[in-house]
Parts: structure tokens; sequence; C-alpha cells
């Protein structure tokens, strides 16, 4: 043990070794708090002295504990029957026989008032519980996104009503037998004959009226955040749609869908066109791709891509491969072609987004041609010194900032940032892009200097990027070397020479077109999110500064 | 289409060509016109477009025979005198267009009538006489094996079909498929060595998961109610015939359920592959005839371990008296593993795992070597467990998901005191996952499978690296010096 470590004292109600002055901090605020307890509890007893159950007192008291006693008194209470296991608050299994979904559906239509005899059997989590003097308790139950209500009578309870009602908490997960049937109100509900506790929840469920919004605290506790919000589990159903559609679409294609080795480094884009060289004609990957990168709005360090390499096609065929994927996707999920979204959260601007195919097509250099009114150098021109130079100036000219190094490539990349990229706000492809740029690209089949390759934007961010690819190995290892020239002068995202990937093209690669999307992005557009991390589930999060609270005094972990 | 004329000129650039439109496939011709004769199919007069790579051409002057390969398969073509032909070699990819025939042979054919040169190999192809075997060279230029070697690339075609099967299978049944980070802060959810990397803009380690059980069972937390995840995990752990740093998993989890339904579950969908996806009863599998459609054994760990080693562990009960039967068998017992648990799991490990060829569901698990396992209801030192051998090999592994965080938490505590005991194989302490079991999990089931074992059982192969397209190797160097 450190020096440091033994200067520390032992938190008695944590668990935890804090340093003098801070036990001293904490001690003070827990006599606070208690001080506080007791003047509420001594208002409250007071104020609803006329109430009958004792017990409800007690439970409507503790909704106003703080979160830390809520837990230490919530989990001395369910240690208790963990050891009584009367009830085990922990059973093995609750057979369910109808989801609360089918629930709804199949008994929506009873007329208030009225009863059933069917006894079915459902589970999921209680989410507000109210009670009507000591014979009737109603409970929000929660399942796959729904909820219905329990509306528990004593009368027609076969089990200790005060009994399991007194136990049963707001986040508990229960297990319900009971009758269907609808409230006088018309409240569509189940009348349990039992009532079963599977899992009590521990802590405090933020409350419905304020809800649960801190967006550090979603992310960090997702299940929390799926617990409390509706519209978070929708966009992972949007999630789930888009990437089956992608995969159905592929797979009547007759593609094979392969998995690869995933390299922190290297694209799998590689090891794809490997496969299409060994007589795989139709391949397809989803997966994970990573970046050492900064973690933004649009940018998590894991991200998800589809890429697919089909032989014999080129870009034009993948451009209308890709019109009909996108346009059938959105019209499959939304019910039609247009969108609105909002990239900078519901508050910011709108746009309108319209799938409906075909998709605008803009050539790259003619287009900023036209919005700057230049000249460029032919296109077989376009990787020279000069080229750079009246790059340089056109930029200086409309204040486009580049940081170094200034290469023709990054250059022309900023300028289409610019100028072409902010007007595509429905889908976009944008083409003719200059040869230096694409190393990976086969050379434009009528201009020189010009590559094949297809870039799809939609609200303005890249979304599809595709090639005919080069499968000359001459030129492949020249744009390699020009890559290695453009890495030196600074370019950290040159590409490097991959001497097995030039080996297997020495053996020949059909003609081939070559896709690739990224899912998380086109996934962001259609739940109109404008942070990626509403549509990963556990995206990367910076380290945490405090300590998850777990109360070890509770557990007494006993050591063997 | 480029007629002959037009490709000459076109000879100096072998490269140039970006697509070439296909009307059919080997195996579509082979299937549509197999059953027609020789004058049948001359009446026909059928014109195709294919493409493929020439693997073999037979020169008999006016006459000319090749064999074209694509992803479904090798055609014959056959050839009047052609200058331009002949000077295609072995290996090149042409677009074909021509008439189906059959030969004198009765072979199914395409006369070809014009053909262009899509890509040109530049380097000889191995002699497909002499094949392509050497293990290590087929793995570093696996491109070649698929070429060479098509029943290796019918290894990929099946993986495919048993994945998409079991999503099929899973969606049908309402499961939603999942995918959870593979760089985490914490490697937990097994017991395994994990790989570090490095975050430069965070400043911090990160894991590479060695399971998806965890993020998982928060999302049962969160209210999902039936989830899967296919995907990769990575164990720091050797190469060899059965174990590859990275391979695919599924797990599947289904709340309200326990081990017993999982284990069901496992079974039928071993029998949904066999016998809907891949329509066969028995397969070969680790030199042995197994049988996928017959109902599984399922027999008792301790059961076992009576069965096949003669020694009855009801029978022992305390410690002293396990380490005394180990001492008795010569059984090597690490720090670790004397507990009465980690001996029993040391002799079925020793003594039944390999036996066990038929599919057999072992359960009840030494709740000591089942960190996330509810114990079974009447008895708290046993893990409601399951796993599944095939071949002498685990299959699958499945349990009751433990959602007491109190329980959680005195597991976590002995699997550091293991640790400290030199168990590097360990569930890491988790406190994210304690307070998200804190919140209420309901009671689930969980499930996990191997997919790469699996396709090696489907698929008769005993080395992992053979169902992986691109396997991971020792490094070139690495390999000499190993030789020297």
């Amino acid at each position: 043990m450190s020096a440091e470590e033994s200067n520390l004292l032992l938190d008695e109600v944590t668990g935890e070794k804090v340093s003098k002055n801070e036990l001293k901090r904490r001690n003070k605020q827990r006599e606070k708090e208690r001080e506080k307890e007791a003047k509420k509890l001594a208002s409250k007893t007071a104020d609803v002295a006329a109430k009958p159950a004792k017990s409800e007192n007690d439970e409507a008291s503790e909704e106003n504990l703080n979160p830390n006693q809520y837990f230490e008194i919530r989990s001395k209470s369910i240690k208790k029957f963990r050891e009584t296991r009367n009830p085990n608050p922990y059973p093995h299994k609750f057979h369910v026989d109808i989801s609360i979904p089918t629930f709804i559906e199949k008994y929506n239509h009873l007329e208030p008032g009225q009863h059933l005899t069917d006894v079915v059997r459902l589970a999921g989590r209680i989410h507000n519980k109210r009670a009507s003097g000591s014979k009737l308790r109603f409970y929000d139950i929660h399942g796959e996104g729904v909820k219905v209500q329990i509306m528990a009578q004593a009368q027609d309870s076969e089990q200790n009503f005060a009994e399991i009602h007194d136990l049963i908490r707001r986040g508990d997960i229960v297990g319900v037998r009971g009758c269907p049937g609808k409230s006088k109100k018309g409240e569509l509900s189940i009348f349990p004959k039992e009532v079963i506790l599977l899992s009590p929840c521990l802590h405090m469920l933020p409350k419905e009226y304020y809800g649960f919004k801190d967006q550090e605290s979603r992310y960090r506790q997702r299940y929390l955040d799926l617990i409390m919000n509706n519209f978070v589990r929708e966009k992972f159903d949007v999630r789930a749609k888009v990437i089956k559609y992608v995969r159905k679409f592929l797979d009547d294609l007759e593609f094979l869908e392969v998995n690869f080795i995933i390299s922190i480094t290297v694209a799998p884009e590689l090891y794809l066109k490997m496969l299409v060289v060994g007589g795989l004609d139709r391949v397809y990957e989803i997966g994970r791709q990573f970046r050492n990168e900064s973690i933004d709005l649009t940018h998590n360090p894991e991200f998800t891509t589809c890429e697919f390499y089909m032989a014999y096609a080129d870009m034009y065929d993948l451009m209308e491969m890709t019109e009909n994927m996108l346009s059938g996707m959105v019209k499959s999920i939304t019910g039609g072609y247009k969108l609105k979204y909002h990239p900078q959260g519901p508050d910011g601007i709108e746009m309108d987004i319209d799938f409906t195919p075909p998709f605008k097509r803009v050539s790259m250099i003619e287009t900023l041609e036209k919005k700057l009114d230049v000249k460029f150098p032919p296109a077989s021109e376009l990787h020279t010194d000069e080229t750079n130079k009246f790059l340089q100036e056109i930029c200086e000219k409309h204040e486009v900032e580049c940081s170094p190094p200034r290469t023709n490539a990054r250059l022309l990349d900023k300028l289409v940032g610019e100028f072409i990229e902010v007007d595509c706000v429905s889908p976009t492809f944008i083409t003719g892009h200059p040869q230096m740029m694409s190393p990976l690209a086969k050379s434009h089949r009528d201009i020189p200097g010009l590559c094949e390759r297809f870039e799809l934007f939609v609200a303005t961010k890249e979304v599809c990027n595709a090639y005919t690819e080069l499968n000359d190995p001459f030129d492949q290892r020249e744009r390699f070397e020009e890559q290695a020239h453009q890495k030196e002068q600074g370019d950290d995202e040159a590409q490097l020479i991959d001497e097995t990937f030039c080996t297997s093209l020495e053996y020949g690669l059909p003609p081939t077109g070559g896709w690739g999307m990224g899912i998380d992005r086109l996934t962001m557009f259609l739940t109109d999110s404008s942070n990626i991390k509403e549509v990963l589930l556990f995206p990367a999060m910076k380290p945490i500064e405090e300590k998850v609270y777990v109360a070890d005094e509770i557990y007494e972990v006993p050591h063997k | 289409m480029n007629t002959l004329e037009n490709k000459k000129s076109e000879n100096n650039n072998p490269f140039r060509q970006t697509k070439f439109t296909r009307s059919s496939n080997s195996q579509k011709i082979r299937n549509s016109f197999s059953q027609f004769s020789q004058e049948e199919l001359a009446a026909k007069k059928e014109i195709v477009s294919i493409a493929g790579r020439l693997l073999r051409i037979r020169n008999f002057g006016n006459l000319l025979f090749a064999d074209l390969a694509d992803q479904a398969g090798i055609i014959q073509l056959k050839v009047g005198k052609n200058k331009d032909f002949a000077e295609l070699g072995i290996g090149d990819i042409i677009g074909v267009k021509g008439v189906i025939c059959k030969t004198d042979k009765g072979e199914l054919s395409v006369e070809v009538q014009e053909f262009v040169l899509l890509s040109k190999c530049l380097r000889s192809l191995p002699d497909i006489h002499y094949g392509f075997n050497d293990t290590e060279e087929r793995f570093r230029k696996r491109y070649l094996d698929f070429l060479i070697n098509a029943e290796k690339k019918d290894i990929l075609v099946v993986r495919h079909q048993v994945i998409q099967s079991i999503r099929h299978w899973l969606d049908q049944k309402e499961f939603v498929e999942i995918e959870t980070p593979i760089l985490v802060s914490e490697a937990s959810g097994a017991q395994a060595k994990p790989f570090v990397t490095h975050h430069n803009k965070l400043h911090r380690d990160f894991y590479l998961r060695i399971a998806t059980e965890i993020p998982l069972k928060k999302l049962l937390v969160g209210g999902f109610e039936k989830v899967y995840e296919i995907g990769r995990i990575f164990r720091n752990e050797g190469i060899d015939a059965r174990h590859n740093p990275e391979f695919t998993t599924i797990e599947i989890y289904q709340t309200y359920e326990n081990a017993e339904y999982m284990m069901n579950l496992t079974e039928e969908l071993f029998h949904y592959l066999a016998a809907k996806v891949l329509k066969r009863e028995e397969f070969a599998f680790n030199s042995h005839p197994v049988n996928l459609v017959q109902s599984f054994r399922r027999l008792a760990m301790v059961d076992a371990i009576k069965e096949y080693a003669g020694i009855d562990f009801t029978q022992i009960n305390d410690l002293t008296a396990a380490l005394e039967m180990a001492a008795q068998h010569n059984l090597k017992l690490a720090k670790f593993q004397k507990t009465i648990g980690q001996i029993i799991l040391a002799f079925f490990e020793e003594y039944v795992e390999k036996k066990l060829i038929q599919p057999t569901f072992i359960y009840d698990y030494p709740v000591e070597v089942s960190p996330l396992a509810k114990s079974k209801p009447e008895n708290e030192k046993i893990a409601d467990r399951f796993e599944l051998y095939i071949g002498g090999l685990e299959f699958a592994n499945g349990y009751s998901e433990l959602n007491d965080p109190i329980e959680q938490k005195k597991r976590f505590a002995e699997q550091a005191r293991q640790k400290a005991l030199g168990n590097e194989e360990i569930a890491s302490f988790d406190k994210e996952f304690i307070e998200a079991l804190e919140y209420g999990m309901p009671p689930a089931g969980g499930l996990g499978i191997g997919i790469d074992r699996l396709i090696m059982l489907f698929t008769g192969q005993n080395s992992i690296k053979e169902v992986i397209a691109f396997p991971q190797l020792r490094s070139k160097e690495k390999v000499s010096e190993n030789f020297e």
C-alpha cells in the first residue's frame, strides 16, 4: 500500500477510502440530509394523518428521499428478501404468454367496463404506481415501447394483496397473471390474480415529470435512457431497418456477405477486392471501421459502413443501384420519399430532403467553374504546380481556408466543400473527380486526368463513395507512389503502397464497381438526429471524472 | 459488346474495360440446358453473355477448348480457329458472347462468337494439375486458393448461407439484431485476455471486446426483450488450428426465460440448420460422423464425470477430499483452482470433454467457474448453466443470467481473488454493469455460439483458418524463425 493510500480513511457508508476532509464533508452532508428528511417526514405524517395504510405513507415519503438514500433503503429491504426468500426477489423465470404490444392489439376492442375471463401472463417494468384505499392499486407496466394499466383489486387477488403490493416500487420488473378488461373509464387493463416481483429496481427512477434529459448521462446510462425515453428505442428500430434493408437488397442480387480481419489501419476494401480476384464476383461487408480521431457530433472512433464489390459493373451501374437502394429504403421505412432534417437540432434550420429517384448529378470541375466564374486548367494538368498556384489563388480570393499541406487534392477538396457540397441537400451525385484525389479509382474513360468516381451527398454530408475500381497493376503502383509523395508533403490521409494488394492485381481483377456507404450517417437522417451518438447504442465517451456510485456497505461482500 | 475487331486495337491496354454485362453464368447454363441433346441445342441457338477466368486451355490447332470459371462454377468454351483467342493466357479474365452447345463428347459448352479481354493475368497461376496445396501459401494468397481450389470458396458460401439463415430464424422469432461497441473501456463478459489499443485524442487505452454479453444485458435492463448480436470477438491468445485471435460469435438473450429454455432453443437451431438449411443429418467432424438431427443427450456434469471417469463427485463434499482425488489422478492444479468447483471442472476437461462426440448438453456447472450465471434455485453452488459438446469440442454456452446485483458483486470479488492467485483469464470487475443491474434486469436466458466452429462443423473442416476469408497469420519473419 502506498503512503498516500494509507492516509485515507474509510467512509463507512460507501466503503470507499477517502481523504479526511472529504470524509468530514460527506458526514456533514449526510447529517444535513437526515435532518431535512426528518422534517419532511414529520410534516408529511401530519398532512396525511387521516389516510389509512401506514405503508403508503412510507412509500410516498420515499419519493422525497435523495437518490442515494432511496438506494440504501431499497437495497436493505431487498437484501432481507434475498435471505428470507419470501418472496425470492430474483426468481429464475416467468412464463410469458403474451407480449404487451400483442395484449393491446388483441384486447383494445373491449368496451369500457368489460372484463374477460381469459387468463394471460405478461411481464414488464412498472413506471407508475397509485393507490386508492387499501384494496386497489394502479400501475403502468411498460414493455417493447408501449404500456398497459395494471388494475389490481384485492377481490381478484389470489395472493396476500397487501404483502405483494407493499413490496413493489416504480422501476421494478414484474410478472402478472390476470384477466384482460377495461376500466369504467375505458382504459385497457389487466386485472391480476397474481403479481410477482421478477427483479427489483434498487435505484429511484428519474421522475416522469422531469424525465431523463441530460445528454451525457443518457449516453453513459443508455439502459436508463431506453427505460425513460421512448424515442430512443424508435431510433434504433430505424437503424435495424436500415441495415436489414441493405442486407436484403444485396442478398437479392446474389451478393455474398463476408467478414474480415479488423485492422485498425487498413480499410477492408483491399481485402474485399482480393476476394473478387479470387473469383467471388459479388461480395459485401457490413462492418465496423475505426478511426483514431477526436469525438464530435459526427465522429465516433468506431463506425459502421457497408462496402460492396461487383465484378463486371462500373460506376454508372452503381449510381443506379444507389438510387434504387436509398429511395426504396426511405420509402419502406418512412412511407414516402421526403424527409425533414434538422442538422443543428430541433430548434435549428430545417432541411427538406427528397429521395425521389433519379438523384441530381453534378460534375465537379464544371460546377466549380460556373460557381466561381473561372476557367480551370484542363483535367490532365490538375496535378501540376501551376494548378497548385491557381487553386491557392482561388482559395485566397474566396477566403477558403486550407490548413497545410496545401496539396492540389486538399485545396480542391476545400473548394468542393465550400461551393458544391453546401448545396447538396437532397441526394446529389458529385462526379468527375481528379485522379490525384482517388488513388484506387480507374481513370476516366474519356477525359485524361479525371477518374471514374462518384460521391453521394445528402444534407451536405457524404453518404456514399464509389468507383469503377482501378484494376491495372501498373497504374496502381504509380498511384501509390504519388500518394507516398503526398504523404511526404505531410498529408496523413494519403494511402501507403500495399504490396500484397498490388500482387493480387497482377493475377487479374475483373472490371469491378466498388461502393461504400456510412450506415450511421444515413441513420442520422432517417431519425432526424443531429448527433451521431443518438444512433449508436453505446457511443464512446470521454473518461468519467467521478466514480460510479455503488454502495459497498449494502453488500457486505464476504471474503471466504 | 466489343467485337473481335475492336478488341485488337485495345490490345495495348488490357485493363481498359470498365464493365461487361452478363446474361447468365456457368451454373444457370448448366441448370437450364444440361438436359438437351447436341442436336436440340443446335436447333435452339441460345445466345448467352458470360464472364470469368480462363483456367485451362487445350489447343488442337483448328479447335480450341478452354475452361471458364466464374463464382458459380466452371463452363467449357469451344473456339474455332481464332488467332486472338489463342494469344490469351491462363488466368486472363474475359467476357464471352456465344451459343450454347454440346461437344461430340457430350460436354455442355459455349461456342464463342465474340470475346473481350477484361483483365490480364500477369503472373502464372499455380498449375491446376499439381494443385495449390501448401497451407502457408494458400492462406497468404487466399485469392489464389479460392481461384484454384473452388471447394474453399464454397466454404465461404456455406458460411454466408448459415449466418443469413440464423439471422432469418431469429428475425422470425422477433429477436432484434444489435451492434455493440468493439472498442470498450472495460474488457468484461468473459474469462479471457484482451488486446489493448490506445486512443490518441482521448489519451486513454481501450480494449477490444472479449464478449458481447455485458452491453447486451444492459439493453435487457433498457427494455429490449429479445436481442442478439453476431459479431467479432478478440482474444489475446495463441493461434492454432482452433483459435484465431479474432472470431465470430452470436449471443442471444431472451427475457423471462432460463437456461433450460435456451438449451431447447440451441437444439432447435442446430436441427433447423442441419435439416432445413444444409439438408443433411450427418456431418463428419473432427474425424467422427455426428448426427445433428437426433435429439441431443443431456447430462449433468457430475454424472458425466461418473460415467466417463468413474469418479462420483456427489460423494465428495469437502475440499480436502477433492484435492486428494486430484492428487490420486495426477491432475495438476494451479493455485486458483483449489476449490471443489474448479476441481470438478478440471476432471471434466481432462476425462470427459474429448469423449463427447455425438451432440451432448452438459448442464449444472460449478458456480465458481460461471461468474455471470445464476445459481440453481435449490443449490447455490451449482450454476444454472449448460454447454453443448460435439466431436469433443464446445459449441455453445448458455445460462440463466445472473440479475441479482448483490450476488454479481460477490462473484466479481471472487474473480478478483482468483486473479490474485494467478488466473489470467478472469471476468473483470465491471461497476457500470453492477449499477445497471441495480435498476433491475428481468430474469433472462442467454446463449453464445461460436460461429466459426459451427461453420467448421457444417463444412467438415478441422482448421478455423479454412472458414475465415483472411485468417490471421504469423508474420513471415516469425515463421522462418520457428523453422530455424
